[in-house]
């Protein structure tokens, strides 16, 4: 079989400030740039070319035609999207490689937080602009909170996810903790206790200032090539096992809230496709999305790692810290890196690819063979995307 | 192994401007039309691709996620994609990578846009431009195309009143298409007279602002054969794109579309056909402009380079010529939904099929070719169906 895909060069510009001194086109340059010297590829190698972008997010229609020149895709057969999560990318890059294994596909995406206010309410009304606007739109514009509406609706499937498995504010608490010690490894002076945590500004309770991610600017880059190919390229090939991407329903009335039902089936998919009966054993490690501290938790039910009753007690033994027996989001994740909205799915898979590779300095668990990345589209969306990574 | 993809249903629906559906209605319709043509139902379909270029126009952040529910498409992977104009071809292409990966059987292909939920659908376009060297001029898309019509006549030696022939001619064609939103009866004299949005290119040059969506099913080989006797294969499928800044291309010169041929070249590769002009049976390109129905005939090899006025002169392009373009109307007379332009992509279908109705041409159809356009002369995405 020479027709399986492999992830071959990943490309990563983040920072947890404000990046003011590229534009968005610069900052995809960089990450590409990266990605190719990683997969030891020049710009003429690159056959066809993928980004994911949001427009109302990027301020400009058309988002995605202003990606082109940074990915080398200029001249090529470029496919790109945009309404999506950088990690559809990596799922219709797979599909071209499958279509056409002589293929190499970049698949790119950027996000720059910065240029907006993430906090504004120009972005809060952005949420209630992504409603169906005859029945959720109007109810959700009346949302008076100057604390905004993605809270509240966070906070909404916060309390029902806890009503459902009797988790406690301390407990969600804890992940985000989780999180942001595993995102600083060597600060040992300033130690994270729930404390702190609990004690930060109360946005929409159960949903506080340290258990929601940060918005912050990132672009990344991964080139996908087939096991033919990958053979001749420099770097250690990871292959891709499984895809899964699924969609609830946008309307929020109709939707049950605090269960990630889109999680579920895109693993379901991801799952059949790679094989994996028992994720809770055969998975190593697993980047899922943490939006929200209690996403996380959700996710992981989600996933296929632990069941509903199971969550405290994994939190309480350490199950999903960066020693335990299934490390969760050992990067830091979103709650301790930062969430750049819609390049933060591709920067999942990037961190996968280094933990698989042997690579993630500082992040490293040891003996990662099957690496799982999730993301989710973030409030009000029931979007989710997974992949499942395995070593060469 | 790359897997054969065959259409296998087309969802149809009359383009309009401000319809009265919502974009969860306009999809409901044309998924519905689409699964009755092909005798399946939703819950044979494995994945939906969606395509609409610019949220913007109907104002719904992810526009396509508010209509999951309304394709079938609930609990299923769906995707979107958006490359401008040429979403119309490039999402049908997204389904035909979803099915001859191996990876799905069935796929629904929705291509849909509401560009009249808005005050001004050109004040929406100038947000589609460069927002510091190109938006503050006040660029839009008739002064863009006005710009790429004038390089275009000159460097072929072409006029203006082969440019209102082709309008003459689709929104003639379009009297016969039912789901047509301006089918007009013309003289070139009455385009000739219409006034000027940007010279060269004047009213009747255009097309119109329309709401409106379109449904393709694909499948895989066994699935069409079992479905259908005579399945319509997708042949070859071709992308190109440009860079966003023109100015600095290496082919500064807007008159020749080197993107376009790019993509025409990789779909006839694809298809094994060498020689267009006598392969090729039947076209749709994508004409929002008249003189763009022109520059996609040259690219895609349906005439000589530069032959596209005699082309519409000796009437080879007119519904009972030798190689018809455009019988339904196309965005001139059918209506120019930008995604749902994936229009062209069904009447090639419908012609294949000889099911075209009033619209049929008086000549056998085999191989059909259909394209889309868009982005800042950017995209472009050619599609060649054919039967065995």
């Amino acid at each position: 079989m020479n027709n399986r895909v492999c992830i071959v060069g990943i490309g990563v510009v983040e920072s947890a400030e404000a990046i003011t001194q590229f534009s968005h086109k610069e900052l995809l340059f960089h990450a590409t740039r990266k990605a190719l010297d990683d997969a030891g590829l020049e710009r003429k190698d690159i056959d066809s070319g993928i980004t994911a972008t949001f427009d109302f997010l990027e301020g400009r229609s058309l988002s995605n035609q202003f990606t082109l020149d940074s990915i080398g895709g200029v001249m090529k057969p470029c496919d790109l999207r945009l309404g999506e999560d950088g990690i559809y990318g990596l799922f219709a890059g797979y599909m071209e490689v499958m279509a056409d294994p002589s293929q190499i596909v970049v698949v790119a995406s950027v996000q720059k937080a910065s240029e907006r206010d993430p906090e504004g309410l120009g972005y809060q009304k952005l949420i209630a602009d992504s409603m169906d606007p005859v029945f959720s739109r109007p109810v959700c514009k009346a949302v008076h909170n100057i604390l905004g509406l993605e809270s509240v609706l966070a906070a909404m499937e916060a309390r029902a996810f806890m009503d459902r498995t009797g988790l406690s504010e301390e407990q969600l608490a804890k992940v985000a903790v989780k999180n942001l010690k595993n995102a600083n490894p060597g600060d040992k002076n300033s130690p994270m206790e729930e404390e702190a945590v609990l004690k930060s500004d109360l946005l929409s309770w159960p949903i506080r200032r340290m258990t929601k991610a940060k918005e912050v600017d990132a672009a990344c880059t991964i080139i996908l090539a087939s096991e033919k190919r990958a053979k001749d390229l420099h770097s250690e090939p990871v292959f891709i096992r499984g895809i899964g991407w699924c969609s609830d329903k946008s309307h929020l009335p109709f939707r049950e809230q605090g269960v990630s039902k889109e999680t579920k089936w895109a693993a379901h998919q991801a799952y059949h496709m790679a094989g994996i009966r028992r994720p809770d054993k055969e998975i190593d490690l697993a980047e899922v999305s943490d939006w929200y501290a209690h996403r996380e938790l959700m996710h992981c039910e989600a996933l296929g790692f632990c069941q509903a009753n199971e969550i405290g007690s994994h939190i309480a033994e350490g199950m999903f810290e960066r020693e335990g027996t299934l490390p969760v989001n050992a990067s830091g994740g979103l709650l301790g890196r930062g969430n750049a909205v819609g390049t933060s799915g591709l920067i999942r898979i990037a961190q996968v690819v280094q933990q698989i590779r042997g690579q993630a300095n500082g992040y490293q668990v040891s003996g990662v063979e099957v690496g799982l990345a999730h993301s989710w589209g973030g409030i009000p969306t029931a979007t989710a995307g997974v992949a499942v990574l395995g070593k060469w | 192994m790359v897997k054969r993809v065959a259409i296998v249903g087309v969802g149809m629906q009359k383009f309009e401007f401000r319809k009265r559906e919502t974009v969860e209605e306009m999809i409901f319709d044309v998924t519905r039309d689409a699964l009755e043509n092909s005798g399946l139902s939703k819950d044979d379909i494995d994945a939906v691709v969606f395509g609409s270029a610019v949220d913007a126009f109907c104002g719904i952040h992810n526009s396509d996620k508010v209509a999951i529910d309304a394709s079938g498409g609930l609990l299923k992977p769906t995707m979107r994609n958006s490359t401008s104009g040429s979403t119309a071809i490039s999402t049908p292409i997204l389904g035909y990578t979803h099915v001859a990966s191996g990876m799905y059987d069935i796929v629904m292909v929705i291509c849909f846009e509401k560009m009249s939920e808005n005050h001004a659908a050109q004040a929406v376009f100038n947000t589609v431009y460069d927002e510091a060297f190109v938006r503050p001029i006040g660029l839009n898309v008739p002064i863009q195309c006005g710009l790429e019509a004038r390089a275009y006549l000159h460097r072929y030696g072409l006029t203006e009143r082969q440019m209102a022939k082709v309008s003459v001619k689709n929104r003639g064609n379009a009297l016969a298409n039912p789901y047509a939103q301006l089918p007009m009866k013309l003289t070139v004299e009455d385009v000739m007279a219409s006034p000027y949005l940007s010279w060269p290119v004047k009213l009747l040059d255009t097309s119109p602002v329309t709401d409106g969506a379109r449904a393709v099913i694909l499948a895989s080989e066994d699935v069409a054969k079992e479905l259908d006797d005579d399945p319509v294969w997708i042949k070859g499928v071709g992308r190109g794109a440009d860079s966003v800044w023109f100015m600095g291309r290496r082919n500064a010169d807007l008159g020749r579309l080197d993107y376009a041929y790019l993509a025409a070249q990789q779909a006839y590769d694809m298809a094994g056909i060498r020689n267009p002009m006598a392969e090729i049976d039947y076209a749709e390109v994508y004409d929002p402009f008249t003189y763009k129905e022109m520059q996609h005939c040259e690219a895609l090899g349906l005439c000589p380079e530069g032959g596209a006025g005699r082309m519409i002169d000796e009437g080879i392009s007119l519904k009972d010529g030798d190689l018809p373009v455009n019988a339904s109307g196309g965005l001139q007379g059918e209506g120019n939904p930008i995604g749902a332009g994936m229009s062209r992509l069904c009447w090639c279908y419908l012609q294949i099929k000889g099911k075209a109705g009033a619209c049929q041409v008086p000549k056998d159809v085999n191989t059909a070719v259909a394209n889309g356009w868009g982005g800042m002369y950017q995209y472009n995405a050619v599609m060649v169906l054919g039967r065995d």
